[in-house]
């Protein structure tokens, strides 16, 4: 008997929380600090002490920062996530193509934490809300798909590749410095313009700000092309990934 | 109870690289001097209900790769397998226990990825810690257990899923007297009841207390296979 997808994620992703968070009353503050203590000091720190160009340059900094927290944690989660459950996948049989998504799932949920850093710095800022805040659930999904499909090809470098882990990161991170990230897209002109727009996290982040900061509805092209990646992605290394699975107690012997 | 296992010329296989790493097949195709090594080959097994079959011989001889076929944790290279009946497997000391858990915690993970639902789990949860005799140290992470209380909660967990396919290897050996004594009498109801129990290790005696049969592996292969005392007096030789 195999258990359903469903009920599996859920007691995957619960056991990692668990793991990570503790136990008690402790852990929900743990959940909420946890994203302070990872880029909300940089946040507090650009919106005060830097003096940065345009509007809320604090803001327009957290609608990169945050989202890319969760594309950036859910790969480096990934990258060893068959070794951390090396103990189930040598001793029974269960869905083990649903291991890259319980990563996500779990870094999902302490995203959700670092999204009141957004709401900090719209009080920051005095940026009120408008009625195209209501995009922003929105932009979250399409973050939340490209993380889950990232989350796959890194799962299995981290397979393939062990050694290669560090460099992963290094590289995803090149790729957020390669994307409108520390300075919006209405301030790069000409052929750089063209070549970061190619960027899939370029449309994240500035659908993000145009959601919140600028306040209008987001490009088509914002939500769309990223969404484009996330399905290209989730198609390929999906599939590999339900090839590959069936190597994974071979790997960790 | 129904249960059965049928392997046909099973073969798992490993591939390494220069290294000695391994590497998937995958990968394997993109670099040179790939070396292979077959962990079983060639297995025929026909195990019909009410069986105790032992596996023994040298470590590495693949008594391990065999169980974890069995159990659908290892696909086979080449052949076929075929289990029917619900396995209950404890496969490694650490019986698929994650350490930053605790015991109530594992079990909960644990009744999930074996299919029950949610909803009971409480009470399947308490007989565990009761079945395992942990008392207090079931709320504790088990990376802080013994190999013993590894054992003891793997067991519980096993039992708890009433299987009828067992499959053992040398995890009994980390329990202590009492508990071999409760893993004999869990073994010999299954068999009672037409299951299945296939258990490897290196102490016969206790393997000769539950299994009737064995089956002695040399290099990944079958080398004999019959009544216990008759297999074990070659591999003793």
């Amino acid at each position: 008997m195999i258990a359903r997808p469903g009920p599996v994620l859920y007691a995957l992703s619960e056991s990692d929380l668990r793991a990570r968070y503790g136990r008690g009353r402790i852990r929900l503050v743990k959940w909420l600090l946890d994203p302070f203590a990872l880029v909300g000091v940089y946040l507090i720190l650009i919106s005060f002490l830097v003096n940065r160009p345009g509007p809320a340059p604090g803001l327009s900094l957290a609608c990169a920062v945050i989202p890319f927290q969760l594309l950036m944690s859910s790969i480096i989660s990934a990258l060893t996530a068959v070794n951390r459950r090396k103990a189930i996948i040598l001793n029974m049989r269960f869905r083990r193509e649903l291991i890259p998504a319980a990563a996500v799932a779990t870094e999902v949920v302490a995203f959700a934490a670092s999204l009141i850093l957004l709401v900090v710095m719209m009080a920051v800022y005095r940026v009120a809300p408008t009625v195209y805040a209501l995009w922003l659930p929105v932009a979250i999904a399409v973050t939340i798909a490209l993380s889950l499909a990232c989350a796959y090809p890194a799962c299995l470098l981290g397979i393939w590749f062990p050694d290669l882990r560090n460099f992963v990161i290094s590289f995803v991170r090149a790729i957020f410095f390669i994307s409108p990230a520390l300075i919006a897209l209405d301030r790069i002109h000409g052929t750089a313009r063209t070549l970061v727009k190619l960027n899939p996290l370029s449309g994240v982040f500035e659908s993000y700000r145009s959601a919140l900061l600028y306040g209008h509805t987001p490009a088509a092209w914002e939500l769309l092309y990223p969404l484009a990646w996330a399905i290209g992605l989730a198609i390929v290394f999906g599939l590999i990934f339900r090839i590959e699975q069936r190597q994974l107690a071979k790997v960790l012997e | 109870m129904s249960a059965s296992v049928r392997a046909e010329a099973v073969g798992i296989r490993f591939l390494f690289d220069r290294h000695q790493r391994f590497v998937t097949p995958a990968i394997a195709r993109l670099r040179k001097g790939v070396t292979e090594v077959w962990g079983v080959r060639g297995v025929d097994l026909a195990l019909e209900p009410g069986r105790a079959i032992a596996l023994i011989g040298p470590s590495g001889a693949g008594k391990t790769t065999l169980l974890r076929t069995i159990a659908g944790v290892l696909d086979p290279d080449e052949g076929r397998i075929a289990v029917e009946g619900r396995i209950g497997a404890l496969l490694s000391v650490e019986a698929a226990l994650t350490p930053a858990l605790t015991g109530r915690e594992n079990g909960n993970l644990l009744t999930a990825l074996a299919g029950f639902p949610r909803r009971g789990t409480d009470g399947i949860l308490e007989e565990i810690k009761r079945r395992s005799g942990l008392g207090p140290a079931f709320e504790r992470p088990v990376g802080s257990y013994s190999q013993g209380m590894y054992a003891r909660l793997g067991l519980a967990a096993v039992q708890q899923a009433e299987p009828t396919v067992l499959l053992l290897d040398e995890v009994h050996e980390a329990l202590d007297h009492e508990y071999r004594l409760v893993l004999e009498e869990f073994a010999g109801a299954i068999v009672g009841r037409g299951g299945i129990v296939v258990a490897a290790g290196q102490d016969h005696e206790l393997l000769a207390r539950f299994c009737h049969e064995a089956i002695l592996f040399e290099n990944g292969s079958v080398r004999l296979a019959g009544p216990f005392e008759d297999v074990r007096r070659v591999s003793d030789a």
